[in-house]
């Protein structure tokens, strides 16, 4: 199992490093690393560990391993998410409805919550900083609301995810955790998510990890792909070997050595 | 269902150890009060709460926050009107006619609590604890203070006829849990939503528990007004808050679908022999009321099934 | 401007409000002397204790949860500063020492019922319980003491605050109400107990921490209760470990009434001011038409009923798929 993967960006400094990530008992442990700028796709079946996985990097569920993430004073090991936030390390929940939104709060309250501290003094939101920071997010993402105050219900689904991602963007990551960025989201606002997903990577340097349940979704916009199958991780395809049946092959567990 | 009923067992553990420790220091501390002899009168004593229990139970199996704080004062209320009502007003003696009656009232009062929160659909707390006041303050209403007394059946079943009230309530119990509503009360208290969908009258299911609720009450009224043998508006309101602790400590999840009969009458019987231990050293009743208190938060904090899990996993890492 | 009305207060607490004012107007018409200065003052220094004693829960209930203890909390608060005070301790140190502990009572609930997912209904009746009994173990059932002077004066029926025929408690609980309404908009603690108590587990992605959330606003809960107790040490002028019970049910009805939900994630403390003086409006209103004690407890659980039947309505379970 190559614990170093070779890729267009190999000079890019590392931003992330796992080792000894063990998704079920007895499995092999999966160890990495995540360079800045760098899109990394996770795939498999449903229910074969990749959740478990991009939920362990995130700090959200523990076991043996260690996560670090390169800080400018070396690198910080973190155990739960909000350690992990601290450092830059952010996550993106999958069901909007549950885990994401908060439907009964305002436009701005959904997009600001967690970052809250970057736009307070002694506790005292600034609203008029965290109204700017959103403008911002608004234009980059083109998100549509009918106001900053309306509740966030008002929105479209693609909309409502489009302001979850600008809620991790006012975080200021370094690495973004994406859970099926793009379920249940209109075709319009899934290719403005690709094109901000390339922005981000390319002109902000932060490493993006994207959990998707669509192939299609993984050939446009990352530049490998590691493959799970059985809480194992079982292949890694660059980019360019990338094509739709090699990665439904190594989903299956079949392994294509044949090239 | 069976991993349910697992987990249904281990969550009266405690109460079903906390049980069998106390019985033998009470017996050991007391032997002649407990007494094959005197288990009649040591269960009329007892009843009350054991039947307040199971009323309160029922509505929290039902979920989303379903609740009856009516129970105690319902229990007086019933008190009240049997003795002032029937046996001083009418001077009605019969208990073919008083027992019917405890029970009649205790339906029509859950009908109301049914009524306000499944139909009216107000918060179940808060429905339940206007009834609170309601009851609490027509019982003070009709009898100011306490008087009157008993006929001797009634007072029977405070003493060698204990068991009937609690046997009915037992009988009863085993009746609903072989009815198809069992299920359907157990669904709705585990996941409302699925169940809604799935098909089941969810109003109705909360609305037949909050019927079931005053039944059991009207039981315990019958047990409070044979044990103090006359009717006293004052005493019922306490009954609800040390039932829900006593039902608490049982294991019954305030969140619904967990719980049942063995749980609320385990919880029951250790606050009642809690109390036994500790007349018997003669403390005072504000020890008594103390060890109350620190006994539900320890109960309910081991059995709190996140405090295994954080325990579990320790083990594992170590 | 309507806009701005209503974004100061929710809907529910809007209708409180008026619910207020309209049975101020009713009682004025049906009880002679309903209106009277001093009726209005006694009116409003028992809203102002019940809207203090009602601040926590609020905060509770907006999280969704629910205090018990708070009757408890204000008996401990009472006795003990009493006691304390009587003792001979400084009144502001015995001031601190009294709502030190009820913080860290509340603290012990709130982190407990969280930490360990326990329902607080269940921890805040079993700490309450053993609290009070442990203040009465303490004093022996017979409580000492009285209150310094200073607060004699701060809730004294005659009392007035400059020009305001009015005890200074009374402009104390709106200012309380101004600062509360300021704390839950414009802080961050404010955003994130909306936040948790809409939706726990996003709210734990979105970098809340609840068992610290908890904590807080249980211990804030038991601080105001414990202010309550305190101020109505001054009030009856004797301490009693019982004097806060009817405050459990109360405190409950007024936040319910003025529009917070106990399902939690929305509400206002606005609202639960409103509530309060609702509900000692209506027991003086009852009172008034010459109903006697019990009777009056029994015409304010239909009344409650009725108000809360009218507005407060939950969601049928079809609007929760």
């Amino acid at each position: 199992m190559p614990t170093d993967v070779p890729g267009p960006n190999v000079l890019a400094p590392e931003v992330l490093t796992y080792d000894g990530i063990v998704l079920a008992p007895g499995r092999a442990p999966i160890s990495g690393v995540l360079r800045a700028g760098e899109i990394a796709g996770l795939a498999g079946l449903e229910g074969h560990g990749q959740e478990q996985f991009l939920l362990t990097l995130a700090g959200l569920k523990r076991g043996g391993e260690t996560v670090s993430v390169m800080t400018g004073s070396g690198p910080a090991v973190y155990r739960d998410h909000h350690a992990a936030a601290r450092h830059g390390v952010v996550y993106l929940p999958r069901d909007r409805r549950t885990t994401g939104i908060f439907p009964a709060l305002s436009v701005l309250d959904n997009f600001g919550l967690p970052s809250m501290r970057r736009f307070s003094l002694a506790g005292i939101l600034n609203r008029r900083k965290q109204r700017r920071a959103l403008a911002g997010y608004t234009d980059f993402l083109s998100i549509r609301y009918p106001a900053m105050d309306a509740p966030i219900t008002a929105l479209s689904g693609g909309n409502q995810q489009k302001v979850l991602l600008a809620r991790l963007l006012a975080l200021e990551p370094r690495v973004m955790l994406l859970n099926d960025p793009t379920r249940g989201v209109d075709l319009n606002t899934r290719l403005k998510f690709y094109a901000a997903f390339r922005e981000l990577a390319r002109d902000k340097g932060i490493a993006l990890v994207i959990l998707s349940s669509e192939i299609e979704e993984i050939l446009q916009v990352c530049d490998r792909v590691q493959i799970f199958h059985d809480f194992e991780r079982t292949a890694i395809i660059e980019k360019a070997e990338m094509t739709m049946s090699g990665v439904m092959a190594a989903m299956f567990g079949q392994r294509e050595d044949a090239h | 269902m069976l991993a349910r009923l697992f987990a249904g067992r281990e969550d009266t553990r405690l109460a079903a150890l906390l049980f069998v420790v106390l019985l033998v220091l009470n017996i050991a501390l007391n032997p002649a009060r407990f007494a094959p002899h005197n288990w009649g009168s040591v269960l009329g004593l007892a009843a009350p709460l054991l039947l307040a229990a199971l009323a309160v139970t029922v509505p929290f199996l039902a979920g989303r926050g379903s609740i009856d704080v009516s129970v105690g004062p319902l229990i007086g209320l019933v008190n009240v009107l049997i003795v002032k009502g029937l046996i001083l007003g009418a001077g009605i003696q019969s208990p073919l006619l008083i027992v019917p009656a405890a029970l009649i009232l205790g339906l029509a009062s859950g009908a109301l609590n049914g009524f306000l929160t499944s139909v009216l659909r107000i918060q179940p707390i808060v429905a339940t604890l206007g009834t609170y006041l309601i009851y609490s303050g027509l019982a003070l209403t009709i009898l100011p203070s306490p008087a009157g007394s008993v006929p001797d059946w009634l007072r029977a079943l405070a003493g060698p006829w204990s068991v009937l009230p609690v046997g009915a309530a037992v009988l009863l119990w085993l009746a609903v849990r072989r009815l198809p509503y069992y299920d359907l009360l157990m669904a709705t208290g585990s996941d409302d939503r699925a169940a809604y969908t799935a098909g089941v009258g969810v109003p109705r299911v909360r609305f037949t528990a909050y019927l079931l609720a005053g039944l059991f009450a009207g039981l315990a009224a019958l047990s409070l007004t044979a044990l103090i043998g006359s009717g006293d508006p004052n005493i019922g309101p306490g009954y609800t808050l040390i039932a829900i602790a006593a039902v608490a400590l049982g294991g019954v999840s305030l969140a619904g679908g967990i719980g049942g009969l063995t749980a609320a009458f385990l919880g029951a019987a250790d606050i009642f022999l809690l109390q036994s231990v500790l007349t018997a050293f003669n403390v005072s009743t504000f020890v008594l009321q103390m060890t109350y208190g620190i006994v539900l938060v320890l109960a309910v904090c081991l059995n709190s099934e996140k405090l295994k899990a954080l325990i579990g996993r320790r083990r594992i890492a170590a | 401007m309507s806009r701005a009305l209503s974004s100061v207060f929710s809907n529910r607490a809007l209708i409180a409000v008026l619910g207020a004012v309209v049975i101020f107007a009713a009682g004025a018409v049906l009880i002679p002397g309903f209106a009277s200065l001093f009726s209005v003052r006694a009116m409003l220094i028992l809203g102002s204790l019940l809207a203090i004693a009602a601040l926590g829960q609020t905060l509770v209930m907006i999280l969704g949860g629910i205090d018990l203890s708070i009757p408890f909390v204000i008996g401990f608060a009472n006795v003990v500063f009493a006691s304390l005070y009587g003792d001979g301790l400084p009144a502001p140190a015995t001031f601190a020492i009294v709502l030190g502990c009820a913080a860290l009572i509340g603290a012990a609930s709130g982190a407990l019922s969280a930490a360990l997912a326990i329902h607080p209904l269940i921890v805040t009746l079993g700490i309450g319980t053993a609290v009070q009994a442990g203040v009465q173990i303490w004093t022996r059932g017979l409580p000492m003491g009285s209150a310094p002077q200073a607060i004699n004066d701060f809730v004294s029926l005659g009392g007035s605050t400059g020009p305001l025929p009015f005890p200074p408690l009374v402009p104390f609980t709106l200012l309380l109400a101004l600062a509360i309404l300021f704390v839950l908009r414009r802080t961050i603690y404010g955003r994130k107990l909306y936040a948790l108590g809409a939706s726990p587990k996003a709210a734990e992605l979105a970098l809340v921490r609840p068992v610290a959330l908890w904590a807080t606003t249980f211990a804030l809960s038991a601080v105001f209760a414990a202010l309550a107790g305190i101020l109505l040490l001054g009030f009856t002028g004797s301490s009693s470990a019982g004097v806060g019970t009817p405050y459990l049910f109360q405190t409950v009805s007024a936040v319910v009434i003025g529009g917070t939900a106990l399902i939690g994630g929305r509400g206002g403390y606005i609202g639960t001011v409103a509530g309060a003086m609702v509900l000692v409006e209506l027991r003086t209103v009852l009172i008034g038409l010459g109903l006697p004690e019990a009777s009056v407890q029994a015409a304010l659980g239909v009344l409650i009923l009725a108000l809360v039947a009218a507005y407060g309505r939950d969601q049928h379970i079809r609007n929760l798929i």
